[in-house]
C-alpha cells in the first residue's frame, strides 16, 4: 500500500531542538508562568487596598466596576440642552430626513422671539439603530450620541419611546462627546 | 489501664503512646488529602488557570460581600454536588455503576499510606516515625495501590452502557498498561542508587543536597514525572477523558457526588504523585544544606524534647511546602499543554519511555561499578 496515500506538508519543519519535545515543554511551562506571576502579584495587591487598575488584567468586574468608553462610543441619542436651559434643538428634521430607521418624529414651532423650537420631538429607542447619523447631520449640535449603554432595555415597548423631556441632557454633560464631534467628525467631512 | 482492660495482652505496655501516634498520624494524613487538598485543588487549578491565561477567574460567590479570592466556590460547589440527582442510566450495570468511584477513590488516598511526611524524632522516649506504613516495598505499594485505581475508570466506563463511556474506559486501560511499565523501570535507577524500597530510608538517604534523586537520576526523574502526569489523566494525556472527543469518557454517566469522587480522586491522585516525586527526587522532608540535627542544634534552648517536636514540625512543613510547589509545577503543566492524540500516547509510551528507561538502568549500572 505504499505509495497509496498522499503526504501532507503541513509547512512545519521543526528542528531536532523542537522535535526532542522537552526542552520546548519546559519553554512552554515557563511562557505560562510568566504570565501566571506577575497576574498574581497584581490581582493580590488590587485585592488588598489598591485600585482596580493595579490588576494587570483586562477583565472588568462590570456592575462594581465601569469601562472608560471611548468618546467616539455610540450610546442613547440625546438631545443637547443649552446653557439657559432651552434646547438647542431647531426643529429643521434633517436627523428626521437622516435617520435610517426612521425612529424620529418632530412637529416644529416658534416661540414669541421668532426661534424655532421642536413642540414634540419623539425618538422610538425600540427602533433607534445608534448609527449616529442624527448626530451627524444636526446642524445645531443638538442631538448628539451620549455614552448612556444601561437602562436602554424595557419589558415594554412604551416606555421605550422618548420624548423631549426623557431626552434633554444638559450641555455640561456632554462636552467630551461636543469636543470629539468639533475635532472629528467637522475635520472629517471638512466643513 | 490495667483495671480498665484486665488480661494479659490485650493492652500490652507501650502500645498506648504507639495507638495514639497512629491515629494521630491517620488523621493528620486524611485531614490534609480529604478536607485541604480535595476541595481546595479544584479553587486552585481554577485561579491558576485563570491567572495563567490573563483572566480573573471564578470571583462571584460571597457573603456579606466578602469573596475571599473566590474561595466560596468551593462551598457552593460542595452544595451543588450534594444535591444533585444521582443519575443512575438506563440498563447501566448498576452495582458496578455504584462501586467504580469508590475504587477510583480509596486507592488514591491509601496510597499515601507509606509516603513519609518527615523523619524519625525521639519524642519523650518514644520512636516516633512520621509515615503511616512504613513498608520496605514502600514504592511498589504505591505502584499496586495506584494500578487499582485504574479498575475503579475502566469499570466505569464497562457499567455506564455508554459508548464514551466504555471507549474512556478502554482508553485508560491502554494508557495505564503502557505507563505502569515504564513507570517501574524509570525507578529502578532510583532503587539501585539508594539500595532500598523503603521511603523512609531513602527519605534519610537524602540528608545531603548533592544527594537529592534530581541529581543522581536527572532522567529517571524526566521519564517518571512523564508517567506519572500520564497516570493521573491530566491534560497532556488526558485521552481517556478527552472532552472534545468523549464528552467525559468514562465518567460520562456520572453525576453528583460520584462524579466528585472522580474528580477527586483526580485532585487526590496528584497529592500523591507530588509525595512521590518529593519522597523519591526532592528529598523528602529534608532541607537544603540544614541537616536535622543541625536543625535540633538550633531549637536547643527549648530542651530536648520539645526540640525534637519543633524539628518535626519544620520537616513537615517543609515537606507540604515542597508538595504545594509540585502541585503548582502539574497544575502549570496541565494548563500549557494541549492533549496528545492517541497514537501519540502510545508512541511516547512504548517507543521513547520504555527505551530510555532500560538504558537508564543500564547507565546507572555502569556509573555505580565505575564509582566502586
Amino acid at each position: 500500500m505504499s505509495g497509496a496515500y498522499k503526504k501532507v506538508n503541513r509547512g512545519v519543519t521543526l528542528t531536532l531542538w523542537e522535535r526532542l519535545y522537552f526542552p520546548e515543554v519546559i519553554r512552554g511551562v515557563l511562557i505560562a508562568a510568566g504570565h501566571f506571576v506577575p497576574n498574581f502579584v497584581s490581582v493580590t495587591k488590587a485585592y488588598f487596598g489598591g485600585k482596580p487598575s493595579d490588576r494587570k488584567i483586562m477583565t472588568i468586574y462590570y456592575p462594581e466596576e465601569k469601562p472608560v468608553l471611548p468618546e467616539a462610543y455610540r450610546g442613547k441619542p440625546v438631545l443637547v440642552r443649552a446653557r439657559d436651559g432651552r434646547g438647542k434643538c431647531v426643529a429643521c428634521g434633517l436627523c428626521e430626513v437622516a435617520c435610517p430607521p426612521k425612529c424620529i418624529s418632530i412637529v416644529g414651532g416658534q416661540r414669541e422671539d421668532g426661534t424655532r423650537y421642536p413642540v414634540t420631538y419623539v425618538l422610538n429607542g425600540a427602533v433607534c439603530i445608534f448609527c449616529g447619523f442624527c448626530e451627524e447631520a444636526c446642524p445645531e449640535e443638538a442631538i448628539v450620541m451620549s455614552d448612556r449603554y444601561e437602562g436602554l432595555c424595557e419589558y415594554d415597548r412604551k416606555p421605550m419611546v422618548y420624548d423631549k423631556e426623557a431626552l434633554l441632557v444638559p450641555e455640561e454633560k456632554l462636552t467630551r462627546r461636543l469636543d470629539y464631534i468639533r475635532r472629528r467628525m467637522y475635520g472629517k467631512w471638512n466643513y | 489501664m490495667a483495671d480498665i482492660f484486665p488480661g494479659p495482652d490485650i493492652f500490652p505496655a507501650g502500645m498506648l503512646p504507639s495507638l495514639v501516634e497512629m491515629m494521630a498520624k491517620i488523621i493528620f494524613i486524611f485531614t490534609m488529602n480529604m478536607g485541604v487538598f480535595a476541595p481546595l485543588l479544584g479553587w486552585v487549578e481554577r485561579k491558576q488557570s485563570a491567572l495563567m491565561q490573563d483572566r480573573i477567574g471564578a470571583n462571584r460567590a460571597d457573603i456579606l460581600g466578602f469573596t475571599v479570592f473566590g474561595l466560596l466556590h468551593t462551598l457552593t460547589d460542595a452544595i451543588k454536588l450534594l444535591t444533585k440527582e444521582d443519575f443512575i442510566p438506563e440498563g447501566a450495570d448498576r452495582p458496578l455503576h455504584y462501586l467504580a468511584p469508590f475504587i477510583a477513590v480509596v486507592p488514591a488516598l491509601i496510597a499515601f499510606a507509606v509516603i513519609p511526611f518527615g523523619g524519625q524524632y525521639d519524642l519523650w522516649g518514644h520512636k516516633t516515625n512520621l509515615v503511616i506504613a512504613d513498608l520496605d516495598v514502600g514504592v511498589l505499594f504505591v505502584f499496586a495501590v495506584a494500578s487499582i485505581s485504574t479498575y475503579g475508570s475502566v469499570i466505569a466506563g464497562w457499567a455506564s452502557n455508554n459508548n464514551w463511556s466504555l471507549l474512556g474506559g478502554v482508553r485508560v486501560a491502554a494508557q495505564m498498561l503502557s505507563y505502569e511499565v515504564a513507570m517501574g523501570l524509570a525507578l529502578v535507577g532510583i532503587f539501585m542508587v539508594y539500595g532500598t524500597l523503603r521511603l523512609t530510608d531513602i527519605g534519610v538517604a537524602q540528608e545531603n543536597f548533592l544527594h537529592w534523586g534530581i541529581f543522581l537520576q536527572p532522567l529517571g526523574f524526566i521519564l517518571f514525572i512523564t508517567c506519572a502526569l500520564a497516570e493521573n489523566k491530566r491534560t497532556p494525556f488526558d485521552i481517556p477523558e478527552a472532552e472534545s472527543e468523549l464528552i467525559a469518557g468514562y465518567f460520562t454517566e456520572y453525576s453528583g457526588l460520584k462524579f466528585a469522587m472522580f474528580w477527586m480522586a483526580e485532585f487526590l491522585e496528584m497529592v500523591t504523585i507530588s509525595g512521590v516525586l518529593v519522597a523519591l527526587f526532592f528529598g523528602g522532608w529534608q532541607i537544603p544544606f540544614v541537616s536535622g540535627a543541625a536543625l535540633a542544634r538550633l531549637f536547643g534552648f527549648l530542651g530536648p524534647n520539645l526540640a525534637q517536636v519543633a524539628v518535626m514540625l519544620v520537616h513537615v512543613a517543609v515537606f507540604w511546602a515542597k508538595i504545594l510547589l509540585w502541585i503548582f509545577i502539574l497544575m502549570l503543566i496541565r494548563w500549557t499543554l494541549p492533549r496528545f492524540r492517541y497514537d501519540q500516547v502510545m508512541k511516547l509510551g512504548w517507543k521513547i519511555i520504555l527505551p530510555l528507561s532500560l538504558i537508564n538502568i543500564l547507565v546507572t549500572g555502569l556509573v555505580m561499578l565505575l564509582v566502586k
